[in-house]
């Protein structure tokens, strides 16, 4: 069924032309709501051939089947199983209206569901219903694929590998829909699908839907420079729009193709429409493109992995990269035990700490004894895929770990490693190809590890002429300088050395090197480490395992980077160097200041850390506690709310600084003991959240801010009833009593608490606040009003203290 | 029609990027006025960061058709009325609406109380405002998803939603919609007073409206 050197023969003349929308049209032309599409067409074949039939006369290459809901995910919704029959019929229906010299495109769309491990489908699930519907495609006599419509870039791989799995010679078009934020809803961006989808064998990738030409254009500019295959687009025709009441796609055809004809300037083979387009858009489109050229990929490969959310690219105007190698129990004692244990808890935190340390992806090695690897690694790949956003590289000596892992994988893994041992290579390389994944190329062999640069040289050789055999470049290798550790081999760091230099001179490959591998059973490893990797990097090398956390590799790193013309304008090495430069000013500086003004300022800036230092500082010299409260954190505390007031200071600052002073005044609680007794009973305040109303974070700021301004403050907590505050005003007398509610309608439990306490006779005050509430509302149950934590110690002292 | 009718649609994990932006909002930062030296900003980035690892956000939808209308009263077609002016006047023009849910979870929620209660309520206001935001933006994602379901059926959702407890369409309502969209095997109880728990739990409805060839 390929048409596979037909297409290629187009596009290397012209410009592929796509059909338009299938599903607006059908609704167009008639069909019903809440209907299935697939079911419907098959009742109602005349409406759907004269679709197919309307782009083919206006010019559409291709026309897709309309089998975009026909997987038995979507099928069943609506009653339906005979998945291969409806695809089939509908095939053949596409075949018949398109004509002899239109290519059918056998559509797949996506199930409704995400696929583990971003959701509850399983992967081979998945596959397994992107199968049946390929089954009746082929019967139906389609010529080639479209998957499309993908927001999962897990699910895009599974219905990618079914297709080449059941067809492994068809043609093969791939298409995510990108938000307005650029990303799919999955969050992969676009340029991480693009290296996803090509490297694991698609003929054109893409996107369509969500957006009309311009937005579309940008993501497809970010595609090109990454593209090896031609790129593919089916803009929407414009965004819906709201005019007077009524919604409509906002592009009509002579603007569209006005939009879409600059498409073809960046990479972009293969055009057509998606919602809300018609076939005067697609006829109009054919007209407008007509004498373009395709700009076809010069690339072949890219040196880049990627996960579903984050690409890196190897190459040489690109620093070098640094694989975070943490995750390896080997000689880690808690990680072992964090795996058997099947917890996992160890490596999340390793995956996070190297991922804050400045890691560009994680080498994944979870081989342990009492460990089942290929379990472990699974559940390692789901977690690192779920909750980080680093590219992976799969570590095992195990090749069905590397194999599973390789096809559960939603991103394009390294291989770490494939050696020349022949069960590695036999096995691995097939696999390797299949799931397009970048490998480590080991030059060990079944001999063992070759001790000189020129004995490794040979087996690079060998080894690539092998990968080239099942379709690698050397863009999709990393080969490992081999780094022996010193201390059993004087002159192994030297033959390493020697290998990237040929590497990147001679053989014109990117290296890779284990690196500390260089100082085992040495003592000061990080300084021999750090210093090896200069000399590596010098010889060229592009990526190094290593432990980011090592400092000294970081800055390093950063160095070489700057030195070597890697950092452009040095604004790496300037950002990172300059923010420890600025922290070490600051100390001189506040070492000049009086006591009274280390606290002042720590109260400012919300030191908690330092603040009972600094208390302590100011009490040796003999300030008064009364006077460093009164004189000094109350001016502090007053200056930060005013700074609030004036936006120069938002909530967290506000906060932390309230906090600090809270910290200090519990420190200085003890010498406080008269002062307190002079505020006496009248600062007492009685805080709740009304009944009804859970959410007390508000309440518990402004708890915080008067207890910083000398008030007593009973805090009721969340959801009190009206005659629980009753009871308590009884109870403790307040001066003032607070309300807070965040609803509208649990707000309406504050009238009730004010009209009980008046009608049992009680005097006391009170202030409401809220962030549904106002001064209108607070006036008319007879409150006061506080819009925050500031303005409620603003209204406090006005009602208690200054009456 | 790609999303069907009357089907509890369960989303397991919701991945949006992080609204930094619209946390930052939240939490009162204003740009060009608003002074945050770089070692509070360090602190800041590190709580938002934080709290984000603690949601676990999930969501649910349900989209159902307009079987009858009145002035005050609007029935679906899973036989579910609501009695409510505003939201007959909200739905107005729409023959459909999607129903929805999103939840953070209780573990970030545990972990605000927690930090309140031993005094670090710093870190608490912040995982408070970032639980806020994701599990608002969560709507937003889900809208998108049926968005892209629905532009193929010549629709699409209003941009807005509203919920139980605005204007006359009152808490109460809750109770309905909780059931109906089985928010009870997202984690998500509601309490006698009609308060969804864990806190940062919402709803919503949006109005599906026909896009119309020009």
């Amino acid at each position: 069924m390929t048409k596979k050197n037909k297409i290629h023969k187009i596009l290397k003349r012209r410009v592929l032309v796509l059909d338009g929308a299938t599903g607006t049209e059908l609704y167009r032309r008639g069909m019903p709501a809440g209907v299935c599409p697939e079911k419907w067409c098959l009742e109602n074949p005349g409406v759907i051939q004269g679709i197919h039939f309307d782009y083919a006369c206006a010019g559409s290459d291709v026309v897709y089947t309309c089998t975009f809901g026909a997987n038995e995910y979507k099928l069943k919704q609506y009653g339906q199983t005979d998945v291969y029959g409806i695809n089939k019929k509908l095939a053949q229906l596409a075949r018949k209206a398109a004509g002899p010299k239109v290519l059918v495109a056998g559509d797949i769309g996506p199930t409704g569901h995400f696929v583990h491990p971003f959701g509850s489908l399983s992967f081979e699930d998945a596959v397994k219903a992107f199968k049946k519907q390929v089954k009746g495609l082929v019967a139906g006599g389609v010529d080639l694929f479209v998957i499309e419509t993908m927001m999962d870039i897990q699910e895009a791989r599974a219905a990618l590998i079914a297709v080449k799995e059941e067809v492994p010679a068809a043609f093969v078009m791939v298409t995510m829909t990108f938000e307005s934020d650029g990303r799919t809803l999955g969050g992969t961006d676009p340029v991480s699908a693009l290296i996803i989808l090509q490297s694991l064998g698609a003929d054109m990738v893409g996107c369509n839907c969500s957006r009309g030409p311009k937005g579309m254009l940008e993501i497809v500019k970010i595609m090109k420079p990454y593209a090896t295959v031609p790129l593919v687009a089916k803009p929407n025709a414009g965004m819906p729009k709201l005019i007077k009441g009524k919604t409509f796609f906002d592009m009509d055809s002579n603007r569209f193709a006005e939009l879409i004809k600059s498409f073809t300037t960046y990479g972009v083979a293969a055009l057509g429409g998606c919602c809300g387009t018609t076939p005067e858009h697609i006829h109009k489109l054919k007209k407008a493109i007509a004498r373009k050229e395709t700009v076809l990929p010069k690339r072949k490969a890219i040196s880049a992995i990627s996960s579903a959310r984050k690409s890196v690219v190897f190459g040489e105007s690109f620093p070098l990269i640094i694989v975070g190698e943490s995750i390896n129990p080997s000689g880690k004692k808690a990680l072992a035990e964090d795996l058997r244990s099947k917890r996992f808890s160890l490596l999340r935190s390793l995956a996070k700490e190297q991922e804050s340390n400045g890691a560009q992806a994680l080498d994944v090695n979870v081989a342990a004894s009492g460990v089942n690897e290929a379990q472990a690694m699974e559940r390692a790949i789901e977690i690192l895929s779920q909750s980080f956003s680093l590219p992976l590289s799969i570590d095992s000596a195990d090749t069905s770990v590397i194999e599973k892992a390789l096809r559960l994988y939603p991103g394009r893994a390294l291989i770490n490693s494939i050696s020349a041992e022949k069960q590695k290579i036999d096995k691995l390389l097939p696999v390797a190809a299949k799931y397009g994944a970048m490998f480590i190329l080991l030059p060990v062999t079944d001999k063992g590890v070759p001790q000189t640069a020129q004995e490794r040289k040979k087996i690079i050789n060998s080894m690539f002429k092998e990968a080239q055999k099942r379709g690698f470049s050397k863009d999709d290798i990393l080969v490992d300088g081999l780094v022996m550790t010193i201390s059993s081999n004087p002159l192994a760091a030297i033959e390493t050395l020697k290998t990237i230099k040929w590497c990147k001179r001679q053989f014109r490959t990117k290296t890779i090197v284990g690196l500390s591998n260089v100082s085992f059973g040495l003592p000061q490893r990080k300084l021999i480490n750090s210093t090896f990797l200069g000399l590596t990097q010098n010889a060229g090398l592009t990526a190094a395992i290593a432990n980011p956390l090592h400092v000294s590799v970081k800055k390093n790193k950063l160095a070489e980077n700057l030195l070597l013309g890697k950092d452009k304008d040095a604004t790496k090495f300037v950002t990172y160097f300059s923010k420890r430069k600025e922290r070490k000013v600051k100390l001189p500086f506040r070492a000049k200041l009086s006591p009274k003004q280390k606290v002042h300022e720590a109260i400012l800036e919300g030191n908690r850390e330092t603040i009972i230092n600094y208390i302590d500082e100011a009490l040796a010299v003999g300030i008064a506690p009364r006077s460093l409260v009164q004189e000094t954190m109350i001016a502090a505390i007053t200056q930060v709310g005013d700074l609030f007031d004036k936006k120069q200071y938002f909530l967290p600052q506000l906060v932390a600084s309230a906090e600090t002073m809270k910290k200090g005044f519990d420190h200085l609680a003890p010498r406080l003991k008269e002062y307190r007794k002079e505020l006496g009973k009248k600062t007492l305040i009685l805080l709740a959240t009304v009944e009804g109303d859970i959410h007390d974070i508000g309440k518990n700021i402004v708890a915080l801010m008067l207890r910083n301004h000398g008030f007593k403050v009973i805090d009721l907590g969340k959801d009190v009833s009206a005659k629980k505050i009753i009871q308590s005003i009884k109870q403790y007398k307040p001066a003032l009593v607070g309300l807070s509610a965040l609803m509208t309608t649990t707000m309406v439990n504050m009238p009730e608490v004010i009209k009980l306490a008046k009608k049992e006779g009680l005097r006391c005050k009170f202030i409401v606040g809220g962030a549904v509430l106002n001064q209108h509302y607070a006036r008319s149950i007879g409150a006061d009003y506080a819009k925050d934590g500031v303005e409620a110690v603003r209204v406090a002292k006005k009602l208690i203290i200054n009456k | 029609m790609s999303v069907p009718l009357n089907d509890v649609i369960f989303f397991d994990s919701i991945p949006i990027p992080l609204p930094k932006a619209r946390i930052y909002k939240r939490l009162g930062y204003k740009e060009g006025i608003t002074q945050l030296p770089p070692d509070q900003q360090g602190e800041v980035e590190q709580y938002i960061e934080e709290g984000a690892a603690l949601i676990s956000l999930t969501g649910v939808a349900l989209r159902l058709s307009v079987q009858k209308r009145e002035v005050a009263r609007i029935v679906f077609s899973n036989n579910v009325e609501f009695n409510s002016k505003h939201l007959c006047a909200w739905l107005e023009r729409c023959k459909e609406a999607v129903f929805m849910g999103a939840t953070a979870g209780q573990k970030v929620i545990d972990a605000i109380k927690k930090d309140t209660a031993e005094g670090s309520l710093t870190q608490g206001v912040i995982y408070d405002a970032v639980a806020s935001e994701v599990t608002d933006a969560a709507l937003d994602w889900i809208m998108e998803y049926f968005n892209r379901e629905l532009r193929r059926e010549n629709k699409q959702l209003d941009t807005k939603r509203y919920s139980a407890g605005y204007g006359d369409f009152s808490l109460e309502n809750q109770k309905a919609i909780y059931e109906m969209l089985k928010l009870g095997k997202l984690g998500v109880n509601i309490t006698d007073k009609y308060i969804l728990v864990p806190e940062k739990s919402v709803t919503a409805v949006s109005g599906v409206q026909e896009i119309v060839s020009k």
